[in-house]
């Protein structure tokens, strides 16, 4: 079947399979290898992605679901750089392995983008659905709180 | 046998169109959060209608005096509405309970309803208020039935979620309990719903998951609170019934032991949560002691 979505800012029509799923979709034909495959039961997180700006796990989607839709994938977070929040967790040291990493920093901008100044009980919560191995999580809830703190200086 | 084929209506109009054009079997999915879970036998043949984009099935209407939610409302959107919260709060916090942020974003009232699973967070909630649910056959039919009639596998399509006005109580609450504090199943969950004036409770409902095949109310656990004062002695009585109820549902399971302990915490923590109280209150100590 054909579908048409944006992807990153760019539109893209295409022809899916009815039960290809989202994550699938976006690693497979748009070679967005950002997006990780960890469990495909919407335990890990790992395959986060922002549907019209809201994190959701695109394992438990499937792609022709995103008809019409806009999805951002790390890869158009900020074009070829990193962001501010990515900076954080460069700094922070909250990347080992990085396997985690790009749903993690989805879950968190989305996130930011809901609560601007959230406390550590709320990063932790709004980060629940998702599973980092490597760091024990410290590392990754300072680095979501450094960034939230800058923005809202900057704001200022 | 014909591969299966899409559709993704955008209204209820369409929705019904498509329904009545398909001679073969159809299939929903609205989140995908319990379908597409890894390893569950995906449709084969017939017609997959995409539930999440139908504009006249997610909806929250608290202004008239039942409370209506359309069938593919988001937990998410539960959750967060301010005007459902003072109409009945336990169900925002059932809501708020559910999965991760990423799944209450996709899973809908009616998939956790079609889904039938026994730990279902929103189904004590819902089963204590008397839902009623709207539905649609495939042949274009609509017709009414309470919650406990529908049957998950009839294939009708759950299209609103009705609270009457008189299931709606000014008191109400949920409480769960599973391996950890956030993104569980629960292993046991509770919800209350009351009316309670000058310190007594009125009518009063009970209901929980996990203890059955499906959510149900927990009758000797109301008849411990209803009519009564809320005291120490009350919430004992109110204890041991749910204590009653634990032994009666699961008889020699090997998490009996486990739930009896846990209902009478939980359901001092459901009952401190209804009346706004902290479960540190020294009410609580007194009567769990
Ligand atoms: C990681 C994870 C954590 C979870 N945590 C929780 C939790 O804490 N608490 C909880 O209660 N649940 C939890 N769930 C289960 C799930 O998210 C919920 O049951 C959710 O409400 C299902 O809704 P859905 O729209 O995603 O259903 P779908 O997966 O789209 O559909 C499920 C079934 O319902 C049918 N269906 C869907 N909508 C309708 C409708 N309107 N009418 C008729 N049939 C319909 C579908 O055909 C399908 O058979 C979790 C799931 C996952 C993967
Ligand atoms: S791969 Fe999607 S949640 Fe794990
Ligand atoms: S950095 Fe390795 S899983 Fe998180």
């Amino acid at each position: 079947m054909r579908m048409s979505l944006k992807v990153n800012g760019q539109a893209i029509e295409t022809e899916i399979s009815p039960i290809s799923r989202l994550s699938g979709f976006l690693r497979d034909v748009l070679g967005l290898t950002g997006v990780k495959e960890g469990c495909c039961e919407g335990e890990c997180g790992a395959c986060t992605v922002l549907l019209d700006g809201q994190p959701v796990d695109s394992c438990l989607m499937l792609a022709f679901q995103a008809t019409g839709r806009e999805i951002t994938t790390i890869e158009g977070l900020c074009g070829s750089g990193v962001n501010d929040l990515q900076q954080a967790f460069l700094k922070m040291g909250a990347v080992q392995c990085g396997y985690c990493t790009p749903g993690m920093v989805l879950a968190a901008e989305g996130l930011l983008h809901a609560n601007p100044s959230p406390g550590e009980a709320e990063i932790r919560h709004a980060l629940a659905g998702n599973i980092c191995r490597c760091t024990g999580f410290e590392t990754i809830v300072q680095a979501v709180a450094t960034a939230a703190a800058a923005r809202q200086g900057a704001e200022r | 046998m014909n591969a299966l084929a899409v559709s993704a209506p955008v209204d209820m109009a369409e929705l019904r169109a498509t329904l009545a054009a398909e001679a073969g079997p159809v299939h929903f999915v609205a989140g995908g959060t319990d379908m597409l879970i890894a390893g569950r036998p995906l449709p084969e043949t017939g017609l997959l209608i995409d539930l999440a984009r139908v504009a006249g099935m997610a909806f929250i209407s608290t202004d008239g005096t039942d409370v209506r939610i359309g069938g593919a409302t988001t937990v998410a959107a539960l959750a967060a509405d301010c005007r459902l919260r003072v109409r009945i709060p336990a169900l925002c916090e059932a809501a708020a309970q559910c999965g991760s942020v990423q799944i209450r974003n996709r899973a809908t009232i009616g998939g956790n309803i079609a889904n039938a699973a026994p730990a279902a967070d929103l189904m004590p909630v819902l089963v204590a208020a008397g839902t009623r649910l709207a539905l649609l056959k495939h042949d274009g039919t609509q017709y009414e039935a309470a919650l406990c009639e529908y049957l998950p596998n009839s294939g009708h399509l759950i299209t609103e979620v009705i609270l009457p006005e008189r299931g709606l109580l000014p008191r109400s609450a949920f409480v769960k309990l599973g391996s950890r504090q956030d993104m569980t199943i629960s292993r046991l969950n509770l919800a209350l719903l009351a009316e309670f004036q000058s310190n007594h409770f009125g009518v009063v409902r009970v209901a929980a998951g996990a203890l059955g095949p499906v959510s149900s109310r927990l009758h000797r656990a109301e008849v411990a609170l209803a009519g009564r004062k809320l005291g120490a002695a009350t919430l004992r009585d109110f204890i041991a019934a749910l204590i009653d109820e634990v032994d009666t549902a699961i008889p020699g399971r090997n998490s009996q032991l486990h739930k009896r302990r846990a209902v009478a915490g939980l359901g001092l923590d459901l009952i401190a949560q209804a009346m706004g109280l902290s479960p540190r209150d020294r009410l609580f100590e007194e009567a769990a002691g």
